[in-house]
């Protein structure tokens, strides 16, 4: 007589057999493998056979059915799988096929510049304005505390337009026309242009950009400009970027600064290999000049520099660009020639 | 301005045990900067930059005082020494006279000079002419050494004479008339204009170029016996002038034309006269000749200290403040809870308002002291910019498609204005160009676009699709200013229907209202009349798009058919829809049916007919046109029911009847 026992234990193996079939289905995804387990469950050495062959003599025969309905079954998932992976197959891909192409076009070195700037500047809550690029003496000097016989009148870099009128080689004109459209503080803006200057030559092209910074509000001091320097340079360029304020001079700013950022080529530490770097200056680059706008600037403009104080600077699109890329010369960013548009 | 100086010329006025590194280091960053360094025979060469308005620091002397000040807030022992202000002078005046000069006003802000006789003139001496080499000069005999020695050293220079070559010792210093000329030390020949300082030698002769360089009829040669002696201080506006004309930038002419210190005239003159005993073996043969006519009233500033603590955003304490002044050469008397600051001679032209003092303090102090506090401005809420996000926006679904953006010079070529055949006359033209590639303000954008294509011919594999957005400059009557406008050119080889359905679709992806194109009624003159439409936006005008002329492409050297569109963007962004308007979507199908008629009508004419036949009428595809007839494919709609075949059977009789004949 066959013990309960023995009967409850090969009802548990063809359970088991059923769920081992689930998990190998699921786990296979080629005829090859399918094959395998063909020979795996069905062969002569296979599982069904050896369930087989282990029953005892007398054996319930509940049971052998039961186990010829599990080798159907078997059969049956083995060859649906069969006939899916084999249709798989017959659909293979050259996965290294070349993509068809669709018109691609570029957008200028300059733009991604801009973009990127003022998105780091709006950030901190500026307002982006565009000034003239054609100023009159006013705004372009005389205002900013540049007066008719001083020596940076003389620079020779300044495009004149008429008698009265310039091509803008900064964009400070910006300042003064600011606070005369907000007539009092506080005044957070971004000023974006195009910039003129009688030059060329590999880091000057006669047309560039500037971004031009001013605050204006009750007790802005020093450490706000450092702030924002920072803030930008770590946006710009990078978190483990330094920067650093040196003494300098402008008429419209008292006192003026002239801003270092840490060479990114050899790291802030000014040698490359035991050679001193070839971008930089000792480990720092300037970024451009900045200061605290001059009390004369601020009445200029129609507010009490007893009230007031700001800060301002005006850097060069181009060069912040020259200073992330390996561009060799900055002529090149004016090229119209489609392959180099089309490398960025 | 930069300057070359040695390491061991600093130390002659700076006592501490800094080496080059730490004295370079810390000093540029509070002070002038260390540019470069370079190690030379044991000492080391400096590149320093003097600020503009610092000419007291272009010097041994100068970069030394500012070097004891910082060393010190760096806690590092430091004492400026040898200082040239605090040295006893006395000239002996019982002499007899040897020259006269006379000075004409304006001209001389102090000159000092004297003469000296028994002058053997050799070459200087191992060290003195290894330091004027280590500093980019060329030593020539003792005599001229000591001046340019000394120029470096204290940062005035002086002159010499032969007192033998003058022709009366007779001197005056006057303005030059036009057409003099003077022969200078560099051998040149300079032809003067009015109002350059010069010294003539009482014989009509000009004997220097003043501040600038010596004139060769006095130069100072291997058997001058005596000679004149003089430390001046320049009108500087008239030097720099000068100096610019002649493209003579000497260390001299940099150096006056700042300005400086006239206070130091004396203890140049005298350290001059100690050298030229020493090392010349010359003696005083006169005395001492002093012009100063505008003595220079005391310069007091105020400074108060909660203000200053404001203003830098740090608290620094009083006793730092007082002593980082005094340290400068600044004097103090208390005033309030402040100080009343006396401003030192040789600072007198860049220090004039308590900001000035505050960069002192801020400077020295150490800005890199300064905390990074970004400032807490709240500004009240701003009305859009749609202009600069509609310029990106542009941009980035252009360059999307297909084009690629170009930055091209605002200025342009005469030749780039007649080629487009547009009128010079209506240009604003700089009165100081560069060159003539670069002379005139753009008011299209389009000539420098047909520029761009030929530059690219023969070197872009695909059709050529370019686009530009920038301000065009448009001259108005009675403003003193043009108007800048913001424009967006594109200019592409191959068909106007594929650049139109471009600019549609950028037209709808920038959301502006309603838009025609009729056939051109105000032409560019370098459209081709018959195939150019204006843009409308509602009623509004704001650009055109059509073929550029055959001619003006072959100006250009360029043979292919060009599409060129301009909308001018500032007008765009007037129409730009700031609404967001829903509309229901029908849940009954549309009904799809190609129909072809015959027609002379324009295809937008022939469209609008169309449409206004029925309100079912949802959508007209354009498909192609054959001999005078012209097919579409109509889509039929209805939002409340299913339409029934009979139903646009009749609408389709309704439209083909339109255009029966």
């Amino acid at each position: 007589m066959l013990s309960l026992k023995s009967m409850g234990t090969k009802i548990n193996e063809i359970d088991e057999i059923k769920l081992e079939l689930k998990r190998d289905l699921r786990d296979s995804f080629s005829s090859d493998s399918v094959d395998q387990l063909n020979t795996k469950y069905l062969g002569k050495q296979g599982k069904i056979n050896t369930l087989f062959k282990t029953l005892p003599v007398k054996t319930d025969p509940k049971i052998g059915r039961q186990i010829n309905e599990l080798k159907n079954l078997i059969q049956e998932m083995l060859s649906a799988k069969l006939t899916e992976t084999m249709g798989d197959e017959q659909h293979s891909i050259d996965v290294t096929i070349p993509g068809t192409e669709i018109p691609r076009g570029s957008l200028h070195l300059v733009t991604q510049a801009i973009e990127e700037i003022e998105t780091i500047f709006l950030r901190l809550g500026f307002v982006r304005r565009r000034y003239p690029e054609v100023e009159t003496d006013w705004y372009y000097a005389e205002g900013l505390n540049i007066p008719k016989e001083h020596p940076a009148r003389d620079d020779q870099e300044t495009f004149y337009v008429g008698d009265n009128t310039v091509l803008t080689a900064h964009t400070s004109n910006g300042q003064l026309r600011e606070m005369e459209l907000k007539k009092s503080p506080p005044i957070k803006m971004i000023n974006i242009g195009k910039t003129y200057r009688r030059q060329i030559d590999a880091s000057h092209t006669p047309m560039f950009h500037q971004f031009e910074g001013l605050v204006i509000d009750k007790e802005i001091n020093i450490t706000n400009l450092l702030g924002v320097t920072e803030y930008f340079a770590k946006s710009y360029f990078g978190q483990d970027r330094r920067t650093r304020l040196r003494p300098h001079h402008f008429q419209f700013t008292e006192p003026s600064f002239e801003i270092d950022v840490t060479c990114g080529v050899c790291q802030g530490t000014g040698v490359i290999h035991k050679i001193p770097c070839k971008v930089c200056k000792s480990g720092w680059l300037e970024l451009g000049g900045a200061g605290m706008v001059h009390p004369n600037v601020l009445r200029n403009g129609g507010l009490n520099p007893d009230e007031c104080t700001g800060f301002a600077f005006g850097w060069g699109v181009e060069r912040v660009l020259m200073m992330k890329s390996n561009l060799p010369d900055l002529r090149l960013i004016y090229s119209d020639d489609i392959r180099f548009l089309k490398q960025f | 301005m930069d300057i070359v100086i040695t390491d061991s010329s600093i130390r002659k006025f700076l006592d501490t045990p800094a080496d080059s590194e730490m004295l370079s280091q810390n000093v540029s960053l509070c002070g002038p900067t260390f540019d470069r360094i370079k190690k030379i025979d044991g000492d080391f060469v400096y590149e320093i930059e003097a600020i503009t308005n610092r000419v007291d620091t272009a010097s041994a002397q100068g970069v030394a005082r500012e070097a004891a000040t910082i060393l010190t807030q760096f806690n590092i022992p430091a004492k400026f020494i040898n200082d040239p202000y605090k040295e006893n002078l006395s000239f002996p005046d019982s002499q007899a006279k040897q020259f006269n000069l006379n000075i004409e006003r304006d001209l001389v802000i102090r000159l000092v000079a004297l003469s000296l006789e028994n002058i053997s003139v050799k070459p200087s001496s191992k060290e003195t002419q290894s330091f004027l080499e280590n500093c980019g000069q060329r030593p020539l005999n003792n005599c001229v050494d000591i001046t340019n020695e000394l120029t470096l050293l204290y940062g005035l220079p002086s002159h010499i004479f032969d007192l033998d070559k003058l022709a009366a010792q007779n001197l005056t210093i006057r303005e030059s008339k036009r057409g003099e000329s003077i022969t200078t030390l560099d051998d040149k020949k300079n032809i003067l204009i009015d109002g350059d300082i010069v010294i003539e030698d009482g014989s009509d002769r000009l004997v220097d170029l003043c501040g600038i360089m010596g004139g060769q009829v006095a130069e100072v040669d291997d058997h001058t016996k005596n000679i004149l002696l003089i430390v001046p201080v320049y009108n500087p506006q008239k030097i720099r002038k000068t100096s610019l004309r002649l493209q003579k930038r000497t260390l001299a002419a940099q150096i006056f034309e700042k300005q400086p210190d006239p206070e130091l005239c004396l203890p140049v003159l005298s350290k001059a006269v100690q050298l030229f005993k020493e090392r010349t073996g010359a003696v005083i043969s006169s005395p001492l000749f002093d012009y100063y006519p505008a003595n220079r009233s005391p310069k007091i500033i105020s400074l108060d200290f909660n203000w200053l603590n404001t203003f830098v955003g740090l608290d620094i304490k009083k006793e730092t403040v007082i002593d980082i002044l005094a340290s400068l050469g600044f004097g103090g008397t208390k005033e309030g809870n402040g100080l009343a600051c006396s401003v030192p001679s040789w600072r007198y032209h860049d220090i004039n308002i308590r900001e000035d003092l505050a960069e002192e303090v801020a400077r020295i102090y150490g800005y890199f002291r300064l905390p990074s506090v970004l400032p807490c401005v709240n500004l009240p809420a701003e009305p859009k910019n749609h202009l600069f996000k509609t310029e990106l926006k542009s941009k980035i679904f252009l360059s999307d498609i297909g084009y690629h953006e170009i930055y091209n010079n605002s200025l342009i070529s005469l030749q780039a204005i007649e080629k487009s055949g547009q009128d010079s006359s209506r240009f604003i033209k700089l009165k100081n160009s560069l060159s003539q590639d670069f002379e005139y303000l753009r008011t299209s954008l389009i000539p420098s676009a047909l520029e761009n294509h030929k530059h690219n011919q023969g070197k872009a594999d695909k059709q050529i699709k370019t686009f530009e957005i920038a301000n065009c400059y448009q001259k108005t009557e009675g403003q003193e200013l043009p108007k800048e406008i913001s424009y967006l050119a594109i200019l592409s080889e191959g068909d106007y229907r594929k650049t139109k359905g471009d600019l549609e679709a950028l037209f709808q992806k920038l959301r502006v209202k309603d838009i025609s194109f009729e056939p051109s009624k105000v032409l560019p003159p370098f459209y081709n009349t018959v195939a150019t439409a204006d843009i409308y936006s509602e009623k509004l005008m704001i650009g055109y798009i059509g073929s550029i002329k055959s001619a003006v492409s072959r100006n250009f050297g360029l043979t292919n058919s060009l599409i060129a569109t301009e909308i001018n963007l500032d007008s765009l962004v007037s129409k730009i829809s700031q609404e967001y308007v829903y509309h229901p979507i029908s849940e009954y199908p549309s009904i799809i049916e190609d129909l072809t008629v015959a027609s002379e009508k324009s295809l937008g004419d022939i469209i609008e007919a169309i449409k206004s036949t029925s309100k079912l009428v949802k959508d007209i595809q354009y498909l192609d046109s054959f001999k005078g007839k012209h097919s579409f494919r109509i889509s039929f709609q209805n939002n409340e029911k299913n339409l029934e075949q009979a139903e646009i059977n009749s609408l389709k009789e309704i439209i083909l009847d339109l255009f029966k004949v």
